[in-house]
């Protein structure tokens, strides 16, 4: 457990060191969805409608860019070797990474909903709902995006393929992501938002454990 | 399915299966287009015939690639990846079949080819999945490298099997529920369809396990010249 903890906190302060890596994301971020809000407005109506939907492909595509930055520095440094040679099972890498990468999208998940807030009218009054959806698809995201990103970092073509495969497999989670936002966005009550957490949480789980069981059969030899 | 590490031709069971399975396709055919007419859909029935059991063994397929890729990640023998190959293959060409079927009948049931319904956008999903195992297989040149990661793809697209099947349950969509139910064990159904319905699921598995061995043949001898 306390590798985790080491893993991640190394790897975010050499993040915050680095800085070009969240500002590029957070520019994109930013530009992105600049564009989307200028394609779909002027009016309050549609950009209203679209704005679930557009936070969520923003959030994916976020979150794919960010994901290679997982394992691309220990790639470059040559580092995954020794990490991956250290005694003991590898499950605390990919528990490390991801940790790593909750970190940082929570975040930039924040900003995201505060950009898409004031540019689409998104009420953020049930900020602490719109959080714990934030907080799940993220988690079922991230968990997909950085076994993926773990299994593809010695591949040359990584940035390419990495979105193939992860947005087929992760369309489930994006999907109830955004009827549980639209449902918090039509002011519908909790018990009944609350199906979409739930089917939320059980993919996180489901993700979760299998990556976690799969990634040291993976990255081994 | 294969014993030999390196056959020379299919063994006599492969060739069974094979012949079985193209012999009594026209007789299901037959079958198929001789069943009475459903009461509210008419002739278009007919297409449910080769559409359920094309889903069916769309979905059987990839089971069986989910379990060779399982057996790949733990003994790491190149034939398990070949078997998780040759059937995630066949099981895309069913996949596919089911769904061009769906959209010939959706046509003029529905007045749409397509529509954004829970059933067809999962199966759609389950689709792209294997197409993306497909991708990334040819993407990676190192052949221990490329079984591994396409059996992780194997078993976690998986998880999308289960939830295309329930769909039509969870999210009470525009497409009939299961003519049979696994999870019950109902049949909503006449029983002289349910005949012709079964005759021609009977058919696609041994076209399948044919076509998979077959398939599976193919590779191993892919393989050794690979190597060579």
């Amino acid at each position: 457990m306390r590798r985790v903890w080491l893993l991640a906190f190394r790897d975010l302060r050499l993040e915050m060191r680095d800085r070009f890596g969240l500002l590029s994301v957070s520019a994109f971020l930013g530009i992105m969805l600049f564009v989307m809000a200028l394609a779909l407005g002027p009016e309050e109506g549609p950009l209203r409608r679209a704005a679930p939907g557009v936070l969520w492909v923003a959030l994916a595509f976020m979150s794919t860019l960010l994901s290679t930055r997982a394992f691309a520095l220990e790639v470059e440094d040559g580092t995954l070797e020794d990490l991956l040679l250290a005694p003991g099972g590898k499950e605390w890498i990919y528990l490390g990474k991801l940790l790593f990468q909750m970190l940082l999208l929570l975040p930039m998940g924040v900003l995201a909903l505060l950009v898409v807030g004031g540019l689409f009218y998104l009420p953020l009054e049930r900020g602490f709902a719109l959080f714990l959806t934030l907080g799940l698809g993220m988690l079922g995201y991230a968990s997909v995006a950085t076994f993926y990103a773990g299994l593809l970092s010695r591949l040359r073509g990584r940035e390419v393929l990495l979105p193939l495969l992860l947005f087929s497999l992760v369309v489930p989670v994006v999907l109830s992501a955004v009827r549980a936002t639209v449902g918090l966005l039509e002011g519908l009550p909790g018990d009944e938002v609350a199906g979409w957490w739930r089917l939320l949480l059980v993919f996180d789980v489901v993700y979760l454990t299998t990556s976690t069981l799969l990634f040291p059969l993976v990255m081994e030899g | 399915m294969l014993k030999t590490e390196s056959p020379e031709r299919p063994d006599a069971l492969t060739w069974a299966f094979l012949a079985l399975g193209v012999l009594l396709l026209p007789v299901g055919l037959y079958l198929a287009l001789a069943a009475p007419p459903d009461v509210n859909q008419g002739y278009l029935v007919r297409i449910m015939y080769l559409h359920v059991p094309g889903a069916w063994l769309g979905y059987l397929a990839f089971f069986v690639t989910f379990l060779y890729s399982l057996l790949y990640l733990f003994r790491q023998n190149p034939r398990y990846d070949r078997l998780a190959r040759a059937s995630a293959e066949i099981g895309l060409v069913f996949m596919g079949l089911s769904l061009v079927t769906g959209m010939l009948w959706a046509r003029p049931t529905w007045g749409v080819y397509w529509t954004w319904e829970p059933r067809l956008t999962t199966t759609a999903i389950l689709f792209a999945v294997y197409v993306g195992y497909f991708l990334l297989r040819g993407a990676i040149e190192d052949p221990e490298l490329r079984a591994k990661a396409a059996a992780a793809v194997g078993v976690l697209g998986f998880i999308n099997v289960p939830i295309s099947y329930m769909s039509v349950k969870w999210w009470r969509s525009l497409h009939q529920t299961q003519s049979i139910d696994l999870t019950t064990g109902k049949v909503h159904m006449a029983p002289e369809m349910l005949q012709v319905l079964l005759f021609h699921l009977v058919v696609f598995t041994l076209l399948y396990l044919g076509l998979v061995r077959f398939r599976g043949f193919l590779a191993a001898l892919e393989d050794r010249r690979e190597e060579a």
